[in-house]
């Protein structure tokens, strides 16, 4: 047999390619859906964060905040899943949003840091002017700072973005038949050790090289508006 | 005090790092409408912590400051109400980077005086004629001279319709050769009547644009007078002491 049969024989006969393109879909799933997610939280959290240093009422939410983060980025992400899906949310039988939601909090950890860092290396006199227009501290924020510290964290949602994609593929622990999960099956059926995991293998590679293209053409374009 | 007073501050304290460095130490004086009231002084005297405490920029250790009469370092007033009435110009300009110039200058009165866009960009595109800048309107600051980007400060400041503007040394970034350009819009605007209070080292546009001169040292008013006084026949001898240096 030589190696196209061998291919015919692991993805074509019984249609198992099929297998690969819905991991491949689950996979893409879960990274956006968490990576929404994650952006959402993360900029909740690193807003409190900002806003709390000079405002004592805020001080408990900075504190809740500081326990998730710590939480978050002091377990691994296979573990924050298992507990997720099995102590958790018990009754779910689809493990999609369960991984969504969980790779969707453990991003957020992640990118809160990565957004107040971004929002913390704007010019302090850019607040300044917008609260002596009169705009108040959230106007400010949204009109004036988050939209100069986006090009700040850019590169570094990127790089979160990327690892997020690949982190997604031990969502197989929780009953997901992502992309990984469906390499491994085709792998388990038909004997065949090496494609499958390459072919999966090379669609990661492929996805982040294309997201990777995306990102600077992203960040091409935030610089222009500047000239 | 008169009807006329727009600012006044009684007994203003500024404290840092739990009250051992006292930027302001009981600052009592009032600015009356219409009045240039120019603050001179040695760097670190506290002049620039006064003008940002004046719309709590610099929020009030103790002592209190009045705006048009009200009580602004009450924690129940919306500071942000009065802001909007007292413009401020930087140092450092701190234009909105990410805005053009129009932008720049329509986003507060959008939002705030709830004007619609066509209202908002025809009153910013006269203020840019008039500090000779209307061909600038859609300019990013990056490409914009330093004259230039104070200019369009102070005309970011007008389009609020401001009853008083705070300079914090306005052309101490500049290259000397755009300082002029600058200290003429704001010569205009004192002669029409505007409001201001101007923190700066430039000693002869004090002397000349000024009604009120307030040299102060070590977070204190030590001396406060006309021009003429205060130039003319310093009493202190830290103002004494302090001009001869400068001038």
């Amino acid at each position: 047999m030589n190696w196209f049969e061998r291919l015919h024989q692991t993805f074509i006969v019984g249609e198992r390619y099929k297998t690969i393109i819905s991991g491949l879909e689950k996979t893409l799933i879960i990274t956006i859906g968490a990576l929404l997610l994650g952006v959402m939280i993360g900029s909740i959290i690193a807003v409190i964060k900002v806003f709390a240093k000079d405002n004592k009422k805020l001080k408990p939410l900075d504190i809740l905040c500081n326990i998730y983060l710590s939480v978050i980025r002091g377990t691994p992400v296979v573990v924050q899943l298992l507990i997720a899906f099995f102590i958790i949310f018990v009754w779910a039988k689809d493990g999609t949003w369960v991984a969504i939601v969980t790779f969707g909090i453990n991003s957020g950890a992640y990118v809160a840091e990565v957004i107040r860092s971004g929002i913390l290396a704007v010019d302090k006199g850019q607040m300044e002017a917008g609260r002596s227009l009169g705009l108040n501290q959230m106007q400010t924020m949204k009109s004036i700072i988050f939209p100069q510290a986006l090009k700040n964290i850019l590169p570094a949602i990127g790089n979160e973005m990327i690892a997020l994609l690949k982190e997604t593929s031990v969502a197989g622990y929780v009953a997901v038949c992502d992309l990984t999960k469906a390499g491994n099956q085709i792998k388990n059926t038909t004997y065949d050790q090496t494609n499958p995991i390459l072919l999966v293998a090379l669609i990661y590679l492929v996805i982040v090289i294309l997201m990777e293209k995306f990102l600077g053409m992203m960040e091409r374009r935030l610089r222009k508006s500047e000239r | 005090m008169s009807d006329n007073t727009i600012i006044r501050t009684e007994n203003l304290c500024v404290h840092y790092d739990g009250g051992r460095i006292k930027a302001l130490n009981g600052v009592s004086t009032s600015v009356e409408k219409g009045e240039v009231c120019v603050v001179i002084g040695p760097s670190g005297s506290g002049k620039s912590t006064f003008l940002r405490s004046l719309n709590l920029l610099e929020p009030a250790t103790s002592g209190k400051v009045f705006f048009e009469g009200i009580d602004i370092t009450d924690p129940k007033v919306n500071i942000n109400l009065h802001r909007q009435k007292m413009g401020m110009v930087f140092q450092q300009f701190n234009l909105f980077p990410h805005f053009n110039v129009l932008q720049n200058m329509t986003l507060a009165p959008m939002k705030l005086l709830k004007i619609s866009r066509e209202e908002a960009e025809e009153k910013a595109l006269k203020l840019l004629e008039r500090v000779g800048l209307q061909d600038r309107a859609s300019a990013f600051p990056s490409q914009l001279s330093g004259g230039q980007k104070q200019r369009v400060a102070i005309v970011r400041a007008l389009c609020m319709n401001p009853d008083v503007i705070l300079f914090d040394e306005p052309t101490s970034a500049l290259d000397p050769e755009m300082v002029g350009e600058v200290l003429d819009v704001m010569k205009q605007l004192a002669e029409e009547g505007m409001t201001m209070v101007i923190v700066t080292h430039e000693m002869g546009f004090a002397r000349e644009v000024a009604h009120t001169v307030i040299f102060m040292d070590e977070g204190v008013i030590a001396e406060k007078g006309t021009p003429e006084q205060v130039f003319g026949n310093p009493q202190n001898p830290r103002t004494q002491s302090f001009l001869r240096k400068v001038l």
